[in-house]
């Protein structure tokens, strides 16, 4: 009979203490799981960012795309915080919404990029023709201009009279 | 006007034009520095917009606010900004903003956002100190309550006979997205509201 009470006893004991473990282990998980969630999304806006500052550099208008990531940004605040206060699983759930926000940003700041660069390529081309046309006319105006000009000017010269000045003194 | 004169005159027009044709290419094709000091604003507004009306005598479970955060971007650039929001008691650290050194406090709160070149940003925030408890000369609180976001704090603060209260700040941190070390730094500039704890 003893032996049935310790063997219960110890079966409590167990469950006891084995419902402990599990929940401390799942608890773990669940932070494990928002932590990496909100890695993955911060790695995700990270990256979206710098290809939306390439698109920047290349001379692309990136105003749309800075309120898509503004969007995730403030998802990403709202898992940071809820992280913080040990709501796990808004966590997981505002880092995903944050990883669905930026996940078009990088694909199309890439296209915005490609196109400026095309542009920007394209205006260059234009420009150096017209700065080409542009310094071709000024130097031929220039050496043209100049001959027209010598000549007038020696011609005035030699029509030019002499004229005898009298000495008063 | 002798001709050596005229000659002179001449080549100098010739040379002034060929700049001007060469500029608009020269200059996509050369970084051209852009002038100014690179920096960003941060600032805390009352209630009516204003640099005035800040919450002071703040009662425990009581809404304070809204106080407005902004930030402007004059760095040239689109950046990254984190606003990171804390509370301490007179004792605990300031950030250093000389040394460029963060308050350890932990934040209770945050915001995230992407400011291009030129651009501000502003949000109101509402606040709410809890638990608030009054023993002898000391208060204590152990929550505040930040935009409807409750984080604990473990804060006591004493009475401040100089000053006739008791006190805590809560202050804004403006952090700055480095590319080369892809983290946030601390970006040299915080601002604070003091908060005098009182029952009635």
């Amino acid at each position: 009979m003893s032996s049935l009470r310790v063997i219960a006893a110890l079966f409590v004991l167990y469950a006891f203490v084995s419902s402990v473990f599990v929940l401390g282990t799942m608890a773990l998980d669940v932070e494990d799981v928002a932590l990496s969630a909100i890695e993955g999304a911060e790695l995700a806006v990270d990256l979206a960012f710098e290809a939306v500052l390439e698109a920047e550099g290349a001379g692309a208008n990136v105003s749309g795309l800075l309120d898509e990531l503004n969007d995730g940004a403030e998802a990403l605040s709202k898992a940071y915080i809820s992280n913080r206060v040990g709501n796990f699983d808004d966590a997981v759930y505002f880092a995903d919404l944050c990883g669905d926000l930026v996940g078009s940003v990088e694909a199309e700041a890439n296209e915005l990029r490609d196109v400026a660069v095309v542009d920007r390529n394209h205006r260059l081309l234009l420009s150096t023709l017209g700065s080409v046309l542009a310094l071709v006319c000024i130097f031929y105006g220039g050496f043209f201009g100049w001959r027209f000009f010598k000549s007038r000017y020696h011609r005035r010269v030699l029509q030019m009279k002499p004229e005898v000045a009298s000495n008063e003194s | 006007m002798n001709l050596e004169e005229c000659k002179s005159v001449f080549a100098v027009t010739v040379l002034g034009l060929t700049l001007v044709a060469a500029f608009p290419t020269v200059s996509m094709v050369l970084p051209f520095p852009s002038g100014g000091e690179r920096f960003s604003e941060l600032w805390l507004l009352g209630p009516d917009h204003m640099a005035e009306g800040y919450p002071f005598n703040v009662r425990g479970g009581e809404v304070q606010g809204p106080i407005y955060v902004g930030v402007s971007n004059h760095m040239g650039s689109s950046e990254y900004y984190v606003v990171y929001v804390k509370f301490r008691n007179q004792t605990q650290p300031l950030p250093n903003a000389t040394a460029s050194e963060p308050s350890p406090l932990l934040p209770l709160y945050e915001f995230q956002f992407f400011l291009a070149d030129g651009e501000t940003w502003e949000t109101p925030l509402f606040f709410t100190v809890e638990d608030v408890l009054f023993q002898d000369d000391t208060v204590s609180t152990s929550r505040i309550s930040i935009n409807d976001v409750v984080s604990s704090v473990n804060a006591s603060t004493k009475w401040d006979s100089g000053y006739s209260g008791f006190y805590y700040q809560l202050f804004f941190e403006l952090w700055l997205y480095s590319r080369d070390l892809q983290t946030f730094q601390f970006h040299d500039r915080f601002v604070g509201i003091w908060l005098n704890m009182t029952v009635f």
